[in-house]
């Protein structure tokens, strides 16, 4: 199914797991297909991503998104990655996306937007 | 092909090739598609006698208005009732609506709804509307393999229960639920029995009973149009009944501060009705009367009892719903378990179930092999809840379908 790229990261993600000493949680359910992540964000202090990691369910690709998602995320300010453009995002994934599924590649970007809303 | 009068190729979209290849369309649960003689019926409207109807006085308003009555009269000959017994609404929802905002409107607090766990939301959410001001909704549960379960319906009909509106058959299960039986009981205890019929009347000869007060379905799952549906109900309910919508049409007399309202079924059609749609509901009327009703449950009934043998060979597929084609509709949700050696952290919830592919997961597999499946919750979230599971892939199979279908299916699915 799909590439190897993306079942390789679905087999093993790279970024799976609780974190204990988070900063940002954030709880994002999709009720039209029963995905449900958790984000959690630690930050160096002036805005910008240390480390990233989630735990949860959902189908490949929502999975694949998210894992990607926190991995690219280090580093990165949260401001940036807030104001990335949708379209450039779904293009970024590494296979062609179907207008179906966009809304399962977009999880983890949606819900980031909406934890890190008052940051 | 199910019969000499339905052949594939009587369905211009089964023209259509996707990457080279024609497509395995397996969703008309949630919608079917068209033979010629539906479109070639909305064509010649428009084309040959398109004007409004039940206004003018002229020869054209004259044919349009008759068609539009005549389409009327063959889909209650169809379910066999009678014409002033047929309201045209948008759809199963909007007919639904339709009650809750008439009938339900009536109801006092504490007074208490039936239906069941089965349901689609659109026999769902307007009866929960009503809880607001104080009207209990009950739901009636149903049994590993997803036959309703009786006893608890009958445990929950109350002296209050003043509607049970229930699903003849599942959209997502397939259960075909026995409603004479449950009509006859919601009637002893004085309630108002409505079917949502919108997976009944397509796939099964469907025959009015004394105990139905009200059955809604659309055209849409019939061969039809979208946007033209159908509310039976019996004719001294609907004149019981204050009006839905109101505006032109549905009134006799308008002064300044009164209005008399037309007699039903015109009484629930405000404004100009889907004359098109109705029109083209009687031409796919016409082309199930033709195959026959008979025929058509038959038909579906092989192609499903066919599947199920297969999908039980698949040791990694589990399907939901009565394992006995006879108890089921041609709609079979399923999901697929994942048996690949994932390192992710679910493990260690020390959960003891399967671990399942996703379902767009799997109609996103079956897409790429031009077989249209649909996955999801399939608008029954309460069902999904029941079943502990965030959703299914689902099949579901019409006049169109044949046993190729079902191998193509089959085979690949067994690749996943």
């Amino acid at each position: 199914m799909y590439n190897d790229e993306v079942m390789d990261r679905y087999q093993n993600p790279a970024k799976n797991g609780k974190m204990e000493d988070f900063e940002i949680k954030i709880d994002e359910a999709s009720s039209t297909c029963g995905d449900r992540v958790v984000l959690y964000i630690k930050t160096d202090g002036n805005g910008r991503i240390s480390d990233m990691k989630w735990q949860g369910e959902g189908c490949i690709l929502s999975v694949v998104s998210t894992d990607m998602f926190c991995e690219n995320a280090i580093g990165k300010e949260i401001n940036s990655l807030k104001g990335q453009d949708d379209l450039a995002f779904v293009e970024n994934f590494p296979i062609k996306i179907s207008p179906g599924r966009i809304n399962c590649v977009m999880l983890p970007l949606r819900a980031f937007r909406r934890g890190t809303k008052e940051k | 092909m199910i019969s000499d009068f339905c052949k594939k190729e009587d369905f211009p979209i089964f023209k259509r090739k996707f990457n080279g290849k024609s497509m395995v369309y397996l969703d008309s649960t949630a919608t079917t598609q068209k033979p010629k003689q539906v479109l070639d019926a909305i064509v010649n409207y428009y084309e040959g006698s398109n004007a409004n109807v039940h206004r003018s006085v002229y020869k054209l308003a004259d044919e349009a208005t008759e068609l539009y009555e005549n389409s009327r009269s063959n889909v209650a000959e169809f379910i066999g009732a009678r014409s002033n017994e047929i309201v045209f609404t948008r759809n199963t929802t909007e007919s639904l609506n339709l009650l809750s905002f008439t009938i339900g409107e009536s109801l006092r607090k504490g007074d208490r709804i039936l239906i069941t766990s089965m349901e689609h939301h659109s026999n769902i959410l307007p009866w929960m509307r009503l809880e607001e001001r104080g009207i209990y909704l009950d739901y009636v549960g149903f049994d590993k393999e997803g036959h309703l379960d009786i006893e608890d319906l009958k445990s929950k009909l109350k002296r209050e229960t003043k509607i049970v509106s229930v699903t003849h058959q599942s959209n997502v299960l397939g259960t075909i639920n026995p409603i004479e039986e449950i009509g006859k009981t919601a009637k002893e205890n004085g309630s108002t029995f409505i079917i949502d019929a919108a997976q009944s009347v397509p796939h099964m000869p469907f025959k009015m009973k004394e105990q139905y007060d009200f059955v809604a379905f659309s055209g849409h799952k019939m061969l039809g149009p979208m946007g033209i549906g159908v509310l039976y109900g019996k004719y001294h309910l609907l004149e019981e009944m204050p009006p839905f919508n109101r505006g032109g049409e549905m009134i006799k007399d308008v002064d300044f501060h009164s209005a008399i309202f037309e007699d039903p079924p015109i009484k629930f059609e405000a404004g100009t009705p889907n004359v098109e749609g109705a029109v083209g509901l009687a031409a796919a009327v016409d082309y199930l009367k033709k195959i026959g009703m008979e025929e058509v449950r038959r038909h579906e009934k092989r192609l499903t009892s066919m599947t199920l043998k297969k999908l039980e060979d698949l040791k990694n597929v589990k399907y939901y719903g009565p394992r006995n084609a006879e108890e089921r509709g041609g709609v079979i949700a399923f999901n697929v378990k994942d048996s690949s050696n994932l390192k992710n952290d679910l493990e260690s919830k020390n959960m003891k179930v399967d671990r399942l592919y996703h379902s767009h997961d799997i109609a996103t597999f079956l897409d790429e092999r031009n077989v249209y499946v649909r996955s999801g919750h399939h608008c029954a979230e309460p069902l999904m809840r029941s079943l502990h599971l965030p959703g299914t892939a689902r099949a579901s199979f019409y006049v169109y379908n044949g046993e190729e279908d079902v191998e193509a299916f089959v085979s690949s699915l067994g690749e996943l």
